[in-house]
């Protein structure tokens, strides 16, 4: 294609889209519509993965050992933790440690502190806590610390059971580690129908406006214009559909976001749904257009080549 | 040179449009294809256009098998030939200009050519003062001249005119056979006239091919309407 004839593709892409005022606005809002489920899949997905992020941090068990455990032995015992390929991050508490967080955490409740200084000896056990790469892998870890060969140094309550806190927690770890592999899973799931449908809506859009100008297409055919000279007006429009809408759809999830975010924080601790997306700002914006550009652009390409067969 | 050899269209043995036609269009020839509806005038212009394909039989534009052309080599033959319909045919969303340019864009003009050829056209059809009209603002006679002009406007080498004044009354009909004579006495373009139209190929008294049920029945010089 030379340059003038590039330059008319252009031109009259943008006439025919003014042209067809009506057919155009209704093809831009039916696509935003399209665009926008995508983007709320994508929003979707972002945050659900920060909400089970930030569930999956809140999931640590602890070792607590003997008050005459040494020190060396449970440094020795968190190296070894943490050669372990499931383990995330081992953070060691000392006694010292332990009382410190006590304290800081009952400041002002005299009565316990006052229960503490009658005891004059430091009543906290060391500890190791550790947290693991993946939820389901705490049954593991938690073995490993039974048979390691510092599992004597372990604290044991009355029935002889070791204080190890997965052992307490250890259906509510696994309901959750389960709960979190399937709302994932759905998740994507979930993403996908969605966004087969929204493709699938703004593909008949696309192709129902330029249905409307099948007649044009034969008689530009019949007039000698060659197919790229037809089809690239075309393409133009499509496009055009496909950023306003992209770009619509990002300028009313703004306040969406905003306002759902208000509404919603609090059903999911404190995590903010309006946080993300300002976070995500750039990423979801670049993702929305690119899809609104190869949506518009291929949904239009599919078409006039339907009707380019004279 | 446009030669039609033994064409023939069958869409099913029921319905035959065309059966083994062959005839010879000289260059500079006003030639009337007539007929009574039905009688194969408009498949025998889509072959010539290759807009539909013969059953058998083939339709020459000078040494090209037209229904053999690639699909870039089409629109080059089909630049060549400027073609008027009974239903005008224009791009609704251009303007009477627009529509017309379009034909010289298709073609890769510079807007020079452009700017020059076309209000040149316009003028010949008497619509200079309804350039920037859209179709829909236009009477049924002027969306006709437009279409005239969009067919002439590249200087074709045949003008193909299929029942042009099919939807016209009397006086944009003559209006209309007058502009399409003047196209072949200006440039020597050869014009086809398809129609069943009596007193239009009366008063023109040039070649006349008769068809009737997909068969040529008459091929005269300065032929009169019979059937």
């Amino acid at each position: 294609m030379d340059q003038i004839t590039f330059k008319r593709v252009f031109k009259w892409g943008f006439i025919n889209f003014f042209r067809n005022g009506v057919v155009s606005v209704a093809t831009v809002l039916v696509m935003s519509l399209s665009i926008f489920m995508i983007g709320v899949v994508v929003m979707g997905s972002i945050f659900l993965n920060g909400v089970i992020t930030s569930l999956e941090e809140k999931v640590d068990i602890s070792v607590y050992f003997k008050q005459d455990a040494a020190e060396s032995d449970i440094l020795s015992m968190q190296k070894s933790l943490e050669g372990l390929p499931e383990v995330k991050d081992v953070k060691y508490v000392s006694r010292d440690d332990a009382l410190k967080i006590f304290t800081l955490r009952h400041q002002g409740d005299t009565v316990v502190l006052q229960s503490l200084q009658v005891v004059e000896d430091n009543p906290f056990s060391a500890s190791l806590e550790v947290r693991a790469k993946d939820t389901s892998k705490y049954e593991a870890i938690s073995k490993f610390l039974e048979n390691s060969p510092q599992a004597p140094l372990i604290a044991t309550d009355e029935s002889g059971q070791k204080k190890i806190t997965f052992r307490q927690n250890q259906a509510a770890i696994e309901k959750l580690a389960s709960i979190l592999s399937t709302a994932r899973l759905m998740g994507f799931v979930a993403s996908l129908i969605l966004a087969l449908i929204a493709i699938l809506v703004a593909y008949t859009t696309v192709r129902l406006a330029i249905y409307n100008s099948k007649e044009e297409i034969s008689v530009m055919q019949l007039v000698g214009a060659s197919h790229a000279f037809i089809r690239g007006p075309f393409l133009v429009e499509g496009v055009m559909y496909g950023l306003l809408s992209s770009i619509f759809t990002i300028a009313i999830f703004y306040p969406i976001f905003w306002w759902t975010g208000k509404k919603t924080a609090s059903i999911f601790g404190g995590l903010n749904v309006f946080s993300y997306f300002t976070a995500n700002i750039l990423e979801i914006s670049l993702i929305l257009i690119t899809t609104g550009f190869i949506l518009g652009l291929l949904s239009s390409a599919f078409a006039v080549r339907k009707y380019l067969r004279v | 040179m446009i030669y039609f050899d033994k064409v023939s269209k069958i869409y099913s043995p029921t319905s035959i449009a065309l059966e083994d036609v062959s005839f010879t269009i000289k260059p500079s020839e006003f030639i009337s294809i007539v007929g009574p509806s039905g009688a194969g005038k408009s498949t025998l212009l889509k072959m010539l256009l290759a807009e539909e394909h013969p059953t058998s039989g083939t339709v020459f534009f000078e040494s090209h098998d037209v229904n053999k052309m690639t699909r870039t080599e089409l629109p080059k033959i089909r630049r060549r030939m400027g073609v008027v319909f009974q239903d005008y045919r224009l791009l609704p969303h251009k303007t009477a200009y627009e529509n017309i340019a379009f034909a010289l864009e298709a073609g890769g003009a510079s807007e020079e050519d452009i700017e020059r050829d076309v209000p040149q056209v316009l003028d010949i059809v008497g619509l200079t003062d309804k350039s920037w009209h859209f179709p829909g603002q236009l009477s049924g006679g002027e969306k006709q001249r437009v279409a005239i002009a969009r067919a002439i406007v590249s200087k074709p080498d045949v003008v193909i005119a299929d029942e042009p004044t099919g939807n016209l009354d009397p006086t944009n009909t003559h209006d209309i056979i007058n502009l399409l004579q003047k196209i072949n006495d200006m440039n020597n373009t050869i014009v086809i006239l398809a129609t069943h139209d009596k007193e239009v190929i009366n008063s023109l008294r040039r070649r006349v091919v008769t068809l009737d049920k997909g068969k040529v029945v008459r091929d005269e010089e300065k032929g009169k309407y019979v059937l």
